[in-house]
């Protein structure tokens, strides 16, 4: 596993693409919150460029204020292991002009998923799976849930984990032809 | 045609996640979305909530001399907090906006706490916790509404775990006021209307959890706070708002 691991992330542009990802979901969970006002401070023009840009990295502290430790860790993990998850997705394609299974691309997405509907910021509660569950009229279940909806992100956690390990076994694995 | 297939489960994958997300924020900016709390005013209140505008910060209810203020109430900016004492992240961001107003001129800043407890997450005690604080202001002013504000949020062990029957007396003595007068007031219900018109207008203006901030410049200009926001967050919004006079 380790070795499909180094295989990926030895060629730059990988750990780029990985990184990347990452930064982009990160910053999406973190900012989503106050999308509205950073909407409205970046589209006032008499607010400074400079003093606009030290606001939104200013939110970027929510994670420790906004954020219990379980969901900072794993809103991060999330983050981190998507990246990792489309990289080795992007290289395994490419290299063995082949495709990774349907499983492996359901756990991605899957663990993403999840993930999403455990985000816990902004609110007692995790403002996502309130509103799907309210879609329902359902939103009472999180407070029978015993982490309050951070169960998500958890199994989050774990399918994106799982999906890295078996791409990262197949790409070390020997491309032979099985009869 | 097969593989094809399975190429195209990533992204499309990715789509669907990508929809869930914008439903979710465009739903939870209608009038029309689900929340803890307003699902408490649809059992309540079903005629009013059909009237209830689309979630502007605009609908803010001024700020009046009946608010709980810490600064002057003619202040430059005014951040309009409603917040729930059993929700620890408005026992975070209290310790924050103490640090603002602590940092600016009262003229410059001023606090203003309305009462939005999830009655849903935090069932009985954050509306019983609620309404210690509105029978504290009434015995002893805006002083002890803070002061009881500060210890509760000292004392409370957040997420429905506080025990109120201790610690809502304690802080009623520790603050010095007439027991007797506030078990009266705590058992009149005389502040349900008023914690009810305040969770109608955090909802109004667009507070879907706790704590949720409206943020009022010298211009009348209103800005969305959401979340518990670091110091630097706030202070940073503070100074652009003061500088857009």
């Amino acid at each position: 596993m380790v070795k499909g691991l180094l295989q990926v992330f030895q060629k730059i542009q990988y750990s780029l693409l990985a990184g990347s990802i990452a930064l982009v979901i990160f910053s999406f969970i973190v900012l989503f919150p106050n999308l509205r006002l950073l909407i409205q401070i970046l589209s006032n023009q008499t607010f400074s460029f400079g003093a606009k840009m030290q606001f939104v990295f200013s939110l970027f502290g929510s994670i420790q204020t906004n954020f219990t430790f379980i969901s900072a860790t794993y809103t991060i993990l999330i983050a981190v292991l998507f990246g990792m998850n489309i990289a080795m997705f992007a290289y395994y394609i490419r290299r063995q002009r082949a495709v990774v299974g349907k499983s492996n691309s359901a756990l991605g997405v899957g663990g993403l998923v999840s993930g999403i509907f455990g985000i816990g910021c902004a609110s007692c509660g995790t403002f996502i799976l309130t509103w799907a569950l309210g879609f329902f009229g359902a939103t009472g279940l999180i407070a029978f849930l015993p982490l309050g909806g951070e169960e998500f992100g958890i199994l989050g956690v774990i399918l994106l984990l799982y999906s890295v390990v078996t791409i990262a076994k197949k790409i070390s694995s020997p491309q032979v032809c099985v009869i | 045609m097969d593989s094809n297939k399975q190429n195209l489960a990533v992204p499309i994958a990715i789509v669907i996640a990508g929809i869930i997300i914008a439903s979710a924020f465009y739903f939870s900016n209608s009038s029309g979305s689900n929340n803890v709390a307003k699902q408490d005013l649809e059992d309540n209140q079903q005629a009013q909530q059909a009237e209830q505008p689309t979630g502007s910060t605009d609908d803010v209810n001024p700020v009046t001399e009946d608010d709980h203020i810490k600064g002057n109430i003619n202040a430059a900016v005014k951040i309009v907090e409603y917040s729930d004492f059993e929700c620890p992240f408005c026992q975070r961001f209290h310790g924050t906006m103490n640090q603002i107003v602590d940092e600016y001129d009262g003229d410059q800043v001023a606090w203003v706490y309305r009462q939005f407890p999830l009655e849903q997450l935090h069932p009985v005690k954050a509306m019983a916790e609620a309404v210690a604080s509105e029978c504290a202001a009434e015995l002893g002013g805006n002083d002890a509404f803070w002061q009881f504000a500060d210890r509760m949020f000292e004392l409370t062990e957040t997420n429905n775990r506080t025990d109120i029957e201790t610690v809502i007396p304690q802080i009623v003595n520790e603050i010095g006021l007439d027991n007797d007068a506030f078990q009266e007031c705590f058992a009149s219900g005389r502040y349900d209307d008023d914690i009810q018109e305040d969770i109608e207008n955090a909802v109004v203006t667009g507070g879907r959890g706790t704590p949720w901030s409206v943020v009022i410049g010298p211009d009348g200009t209103t800005y969305p706070l959401n979340g518990a926001q670091p110091y630097a967050s706030v202070k940073q919004l503070i100074d652009l708002v003061l500088s857009n006079k």
